[in-house]
Parts: structure tokens; sequence; C-alpha cells
């Protein structure tokens, strides 16, 4: 388990797969035990042996890392600085044959960078060797197959070599060897195996990236033990998640599959008020708006996409594995509890925060808090409560009045001069998932108080954090 | 326009040999290589004779004997040279001969190619030539045919000689690291079974070295790079390739068939050479990398596919046993360069075999001396202490139940001790 902190330049990330294969001639369980750890003690060797190789992806180096650190091109050698391999990367469809011909990368400060590598095998040797043999065993028993994913992460800092990471990186892959292993002999029931699989979680400042190995098709609801002797040993406080699958974390250069954008208020610049400070939404949440999912909602879904924009935070986070409910869906819950007619579904009628609420209710099993205004004017004064809610619960809030609906994403708010800002995310969007335009148009931006209608009322929706873990 | 091949001048007079015999027809395979651009035809092999032919079928083409023997042929080419084409020196008409050539090359092609376990790549070539000599008037014909095409016809060709053509072709090569260990079914675990096993695990590692990382001389060159840099005449060009895989997921294969009931196992260990030779007209990267792939491939189905031919042929049925595969053994051409062809000798033959069926199969006389036997080791077993029945028979190296275990071993290397401690464990498990 590997922290990654303000003085890591470059973050290694070696991923592969390794066949799992034995025979198993008995069902003694103790037997069974010895043969797949011995199995185990294998695999472990094969990374530690100097056929384990490491292809840096997008790119044309390779290392042998068990090999003192020896490295094709030449122009690697084992003291080159991890930092400097980004030269040799081709971030597109370019061929890669060799070094970048334009400057270096300029790094962005906070964030490290993510060099993707490959676990593999070398085959061949220097000869002569000898030829092979055919053994063949005939007995009743039981053969094990399996493909182990291995996914390894390794801080590096600005100043270590090739042959620092080198170390690290076997270090790390053989640690996980032994994870997996712990893993696969907890969960042996009889003659059935679960595959290990490891999933990295970013835990808060200093404590970094973690990797837990799970058993692959256990879900979260089995493996409450295992998350709460996790959260003990990482001082982590029990009432939030930081071990489901949910939370997993998703590496800078991934794209996900769903071509929703995350979090696009990262990319703006936050205000800056005379004694204030920023209080922002906690986690992951998707963009959603008008237009999306082929659904033709202009004019009159923007609550429902505030409700999905919501709702997929609590996905994200983990305390939900309910997907982002579909329009209808949303409509359906309505009518299920009461709060609408069946000829509510399919039709394109507006809803409030009260639905909001008794939605999120219903489909997802949480409470949220109801704020009202009279008048938008008043919006102004209620900063304390807004960033109270940032700082506790980190939820986006839904606000309906009037004739509009957004979701609000924090607050920048001074104690002293009252001062206010709001980010907004807008679902009235109708364009496509393209984060310069959403930015610079300010469908996610930074509006004052009179964004607001200053003498319609409001109601916001305020969802609360589960306090599970 | 239509292709050029370009032929190694001992085959001209090859074929003016053949001319002469009275033997008609005379049929046999043409061994070169294929590119884009140009064709090479670097040795003619007659057909040899069938033994208990009968005087009036010598005079027929037996198309069932001439493919089977390109099948064996196939079997002896290291990567880079395969067959390419089929020749017959007949007085019939030019016609007939022709219609013949035809049946015999997709005949030839179709069962060699049946037998790949690889796929045909998007700039494999697929024109194949056919050569028809009159023997009195030595006139020649040459045709060639897109044998990926079925209702192909006969388009003309040029057909030049040349000396010195192989001098400086390139070779490409490397001993590679085999490990497999494959379930047998839980009924039967007949040879048959064995087979089918077998087939399946070759065809999933196959895969393996196919999308495997090549470097070349310890570096990973772009696809298009041009191999030779500097290229003299008789020149030997050597290179060294590296192969590195990684396991290629199963997508079929559901999470919950990890432990499955099986009938025992069978394990491939060991290591291999192999070659491709590449011709000298500016070959690139990418072919010496699809080449000797390939080569990597057939080298280990064919011994395979050997060892399980003689296992049905004695008819082993045993419970535990371990087999050495014949190991591969190479031997020059008479032409200048680099190109040798191959056979596979199993541990209880002597070279004087191998020399006969270089003849009987390649039509190639060599001596002894002249075979290379150092790109593999043998893995010996010498003899056993306590012997009953004197087990000195190395055929198959197969342990029959009277023999105790591995009681005495003189094996050269470190790797094949773990290799047999592994194997013990597992054999004697067998009540008899």
């Amino acid at each position: 388990m590997v922290v990654v902190d303000s003085e890591t330049a470059t973050v290694l990330r070696v991923k592969g797969l390794l066949e799992f294969r034995c025979q198993l001639d008995g069902t003694d369980e103790q037997l069974v035990r010895n043969v797949i750890s011995r199995t185990f003690e294998t695999l472990r060797s094969q990374v530690k042996s100097e056929s384990c190789v490491l292809a840096v992806s997008d790119s044309p180096v390779i290392i042998w890392p068990n090999k003192d650190a020896y490295a094709t091109p030449e122009e690697i050698t084992p003291s080159t600085l991890c930092e400097d391999m980004h030269q040799w990367i081709q971030a597109d469809e370019q061929e890669s044959s060799g070094k970048k011909s334009s400057k270096k990368k300029s790094k962005k400060s906070s964030v490290a960078s993510v060099i993707n590598l490959r676990l593999m095998t070398e085959v061949t040797k220097p000869g002569p060797l000898s030829a092979p043999i055919l053994t063949k065993t005939v007995l009743k028993s039981h053969f094990v197959s399996v493909t182990l994913p291995l996914d390894c992460v390794v801080c590096t800092g600005r100043s270590d070599t090739i042959k620092d990471a080198c170390e690290q990186l076997i270090e790390a892959l053989t640690h996980q060897l032994c994870e997996m292993e712990k893993v696969t002999l907890q969960n042996m029931k009889g003659m059935t195996l679960l595959v290990p699989e490891p999933v990295h979680f970013l835990l808060p400042e200093p404590k970094g990236l973690v990797t837990v190995v799970y058993p692959v098709g256990v879900p979260d609801s089995q493996l409450v033990a295992q998350r709460k002797e996790l959260h003990q040993q990482f001082e982590l406080p029990d009432d939030r998640p930081y071990f489901r699958r949910a939370n997993a974390y998703h590496f800078p250069n991934e794209p996900y599959k769903d071509g929703y954008l995350r979090n696009p208020h990262l990319a703006l610049t936050h205000p800056t008020l005379d004694n204030g400070k920023v209080y922002l939404v906690q986690g992951i949440y998707s963009y959603h708006h008008y237009m999306q999912d082929r659904v033709d909602d202009n004019g009159w879904g923007c609550a429902y996409r505030s409700l999905q924009t919501i709702c997929s935070w609590f996905q994200q986070q983990g305390y939900v594995e309910l997907p982002v409910p579909t329009h209808k869906e949303i409509q359906q819950a309505l009518v299920d509890v009461g709060d609408k007619q069946a000829s509510f579904v399919g039709s394109r009628q507006w809803i409030g925060s009260i639905e909001v609420q008794a939605v999120l209710s219903h489909l997802l099993g949480l409470t949220s808090k109801i704020l009202f205004v009279s008048q938008g004017a008043e919006l102004a004064s209620k900063g304390r409560e807004l960033a109270n809610h940032f700082l506790t619960e980190g939820t986006p809030v839904m606000i309906g009045g009037g004739v509009l609906a957004h979701t609000i994403l924090g607050v920048a708010w001074s104690e002293t001069t009252g001062q206010i800002r709001y980010l907004i995310l807008d679902p009235h969007y109708t364009g496509a998932e393209d984060l310069q335009v959403i930015t610079d148009k300010g469908w996610c931006g930074w509006k004052g108080p009179d964004f607001w209608d200053q003498t319609a009322y409001y109601n916001l929706c305020l969802p609360q954090r589960p306090k599970v873990i | 326009m239509g292709r050029g091949y370009i032929v190694q001048d001992d085959v001209e007079g090859y074929l003016s040999k053949l001319c002469e015999q009275k033997a008609d027809p005379v049929t046999g395979l043409l061994i070169g290589q294929s590119s884009t651009q140009r064709d090479f035809v670097v040795m003619a092999i007659r057909t040899p004779q069938k033994e208990e032919s009968a005087a009036a079928a010598r005079n027929s083409v037996d198309k069932e004997w001439v493919t089977e023997h390109a099948r064996q042929v196939s079997r002896m080419l290291p990567g880079g040279l395969s067959v390419v084409g089929v020749f017959i020196i007949t007085n019939a008409d030019a016609k007939d001969a022709l219609t013949t050539l035809r049946q015999l090359l997709f005949a030839v092609e179709n069962l060699i190619s049946s037998e790949h376990l690889w796929d045909p790549a998007d700039d494999d070539v697929t024109d194949c030539v056919t050569l028809h000599i009159n023997p009195k008037t030595r006139k020649t014909v040459c045709r060639t045919f897109d044998i990926k095409d079925p209702k192909s016809v006969a388009k003309p060709a040029d057909w030049k000689y040349q000396s010195g053509l192989c001098s400086s072709w390139a070779t490409v090569s490397c001993s590679l690291n085999v490990d497999m260990l494959l379930p047998l079914p839980n009924n039967r675990t007949s040879t048959g079974n064995m087979e089918e096993c077998l087939k399946e695990g070759l065809k999933a590692w196959a895969h393996q070295i196919e999308s495997g990382l090549c470097l070349i001389d310890g570096k990973r060159l772009p696809e298009d790079s041009e191999l030779t840099v500097g290229q003299r005449r008789n020149v030997r060009q050597t290179y060294t390739a590296q192969l590195l895989i990684t396991t290629v997921r199963d997508e079929n294969k559901r999470l919950t068939d990890v432990i499955e009931q099986c009938g025992g196992s069978v394990s491939v260990t060991g290591a291999i050479h192999s070659r491709a030779y590449l011709h000298s007209n500016k070959p690139k990267a990418r072919l010496a990398e699809k080449l000797l792939k390939r080569d990597v491939v057939s080298t280990v189905a064919t011994r395979v596919q050997m060892m399980l031919e003689e296992l049905l042929a004695s008819d082993q049925e045993s419970k535990g046993k371990l087999f050495c595969l014949p190991h591969r053994i190479f031997c020059p051409l008479k032409v200048s360069g680099p190109l040798c062809v191959c056979d596979y000798q199993f541990s209880d033959e002597g070279l004087s075999e191998v020399t006969e069926r270089l003849k009987e199969m390649l039509d190639i006389d060599a001596a002894e001396e002249d075979l290379d036997t150092r790109q593999e080791m043998t893995f010996e077993i010498t003899g056993c202490d306590i012997t009953p029945g004197g087990h000195r028979d190395m055929h198959a190296c197969v342990l029959c139940p009277d023999c105790p275990p591995f009681c005495c071993l003189g094996v050269a290397m470190a790797t094949a001790v773990a290799l047999l401690a592994t194997a013990a464990s597992m054999l004697y498990l067998n009540d008899i």
C-alpha cells in the first residue's frame, strides 16, 4: 500500500494478467491450500525473475526490472529519472518509436501524472536450451485455471530513478500476489474459488492511494467486516464510505465509458472574497442536462436533470448501486408513492424540490432537508446554511423556484462581509459534452446573488448523506 | 503485369536432370518466399517414388501422395521458406498439364494452410506458381493462381534464373521457452482426447505468441522500417529476436468456471530454437516478426503432432508418462548463403535416420557432419539403476509402471531437474 503526497512527481501504474493454473489431485482441504499457495509462490518467482518485463504504454520503452533495470531504447539507463519518461510517451496515434520532438509537457503543479506500464513475460532466452517434454498425468482430479488481474500503483518522487521505481514495482507486485493468496484462501469453500481483484482508493491526505484486494462477485453488502477493518487501519471516520467498489479511484487518463462529464467545476477558477472561503461539493458527480440520452426534455426536464446529477453523486460515492434513473423511472416512482396519477408517466410535467425529495427517498432510500425562501433576495442570507451543508454533507443541492430548476455545487461566502457567490450547474444546456463550451459559456459557473429572481420563492432540496461505511 | 519469379540457378540444373529420367510424369514442389514485390524460388524437390506403386500407376499423378509429401516437406522448412508452387515434367499436352498442376496446387496449399495455427494476414501473398516443363523441348510454362480464390484463372508469370540468390538473405532467430499446462477431460483420457486438448491449448498459446511484442537485436523497431542496413553481398546478416508475451484474457470464460473437474492433465515444457529467413530485397521489420512468430508456432505444433502420431502408431495407452518431443536439427542447403532446412530427431534415433529422411523427403544429399545439432539440447535421462526389464528404450522415454521413479538422472540443465521434481510428484498417483 503506497502513499501519494505532494512530494510525488509521477505515479507508475503497472497492470497485467497472470495465469494461475494448477492441478488439485485431491479434495483434502490442507492439500488444496498447499497447492494453491505453491502456485502463488511460483507466480511470485516469475515476477522476480529475469523474464519479467515492464512495457511502458504508448512508448517504445521496455524495462527488465530484475536485470538491474536494463531498458531499451539505449538512451534509457537505470539512473534515468522517472519523470523523464514522459518524453517518450506519445499520447495519441503517432508512431511510438522515438522521443517527442516537442518540449516537455508542462505539468500541473498539484496533480501527479500517471505512467501506465504493462506486465509482460519474455519467453526467449539465449540458447541452446533443452528441447520440450510432454508430460501426461491421468487421474480424476480438479483443475484450477484463473487469470489474475494484477494492478499496482507506485508513487515516485522527483529524484527517483528507473532503478528505484523497478524495486518498488516488483515489491508492489509480489505484495499484491501475497494479498491475492490471502483473499483466495479466505474465500475458498470446498471446490469453489473466487477470483481476487485489486481496487484502488484515494484516501484523504496524507494517506493517498491505497490498493485493496477484493473477491470478485461478492457484493459490497457482504464485505462490511473488511471495510470496518480498513477504516480502523487507516483511521478513517466510520460514518462515510471510502472503500466501497464505487469509491474506486478513477485515474485521470482513463476515459469514462458512459460519456458523461465528471466534475466540470474543477476546471473553473474559484472566486476570492474578502475573508471568504469556498465550500464545494465533495466527491464525484456526472453532469446531466437537457437532450441527453436521446430524451428531448427541452423546456420541462430541468428538475429531472438536477435530480439525475444528485443520483449520480450517490452512486459514485458508493451509497447506492442503482443506476441513474430515467425520466420515466422518476415519474413512476412518484406514481408509486401516491404523489401523482398514473397518467403522469410519459408526460412532460415539471417537478419541484418536494418531488425530488420524494424520489430520493423512494428510489434511493435517502433523506433530504427542504429549505424554503419566500423571496429570491433572501438567498443571499443563506450563506451559512449552505456553507454548512457543503461542509458536513457535501452533496449537490437542487434548487427550484418560479419556472426554473438548477443545481448548486458550492458557495463562496464571507462570514464577515456577507458576500456570496453560488457555483451553479445548469441543466438547461442542450449541447454536447464539451468541457470548454460548458465552462466558457457559464453552464457550469459562479453566479452572484442577482442570478436569482429576487421576488420569486425558491425551494431547495438538500440531500443528506447516510451515516454508513 | 504478372508476377516475377527469381530462381536460384541450381534449380535449373536439378530440373534438367529430372528431365533426363525415364519417368513421365515427374511432379515436385517449389520452395521459396513470396513478397508483394517479387517472388523467390530457392529449391525444387521431386515427389518421392511410392514403393508399392504398380508400373501403370507410376505414369499418373497420385494427387494424395503429392499432397502428403508437401505436408511432410512443409514441416521441414524453417520460417520464411514455404511451398510456393508445384512443377510437372511431362510430354503431355500443355493444357492437360496445367489442369493437373492447378489441381495439385490447390490441394497442396489448402492442406498446408489448414494445419496452420495462425490466421492469414492481410499482407500475405496468396499467389502460387505452377511450372510445366516439357522434357524433350525443355520449354517451361510458368503460371500463377490465386489460391484464395477457387475460381482463379491462370496468369502468366516470369521465371528467371539467377546465381547467388540467397547469399545475402538475413536470418532472424531465437530460443524460446514453452510452458503449457492443460486439463484433460473427465472421461476417457485416450490419446485421441489428449490430441484435442493439445490442439486447443496450442491454439490459445499461438494467439499469445501472435499478439506478443517482438524485439530485434534488442530494439523495438517500427513495423515499416527496413531490416538490413548497409546491405553487402555475401555478408551474413543475422538478427536475434526477443518475444514478450502477455496473458490474453479468455472473454468466453465465465468467472465461475475457475475450478473444473478433470481426468488428469498434460503439460509441455521446454525450449525450442526458431528461425526465419528473409529475402534480400529490403525486407521490413514487420515481415521478420511475422515469419519468426509463425515458425515458433509451427515448430512446437509440428513436434507435438509428430509425438501424437508416434503414440497412436505404437498404441501407448498409459497412465503416467513422460515423453521427450523430438528436437530440431538444421541442415544447410548446398547453395551459398545462410539457408537451412530442418528435421526433427527423436531421442532414440541416430543421425543416419535424419540424413535418410533428408534424402527421401527433400532429395538432399547430406553427410552427418554437415548437420547442425547444436541449436537444441536433448533432454537426457541416463539409465535407471534398478531395471528389471533393462529399459534402455529411449523412444518416447516411456516410464513403465515397473520402473521406480527417477532414481538417477544425468540431467544437463537445472531447469530440467526442477521440471522432473514437479513431474515426479504428480506421476505416481495411480494405483497399479
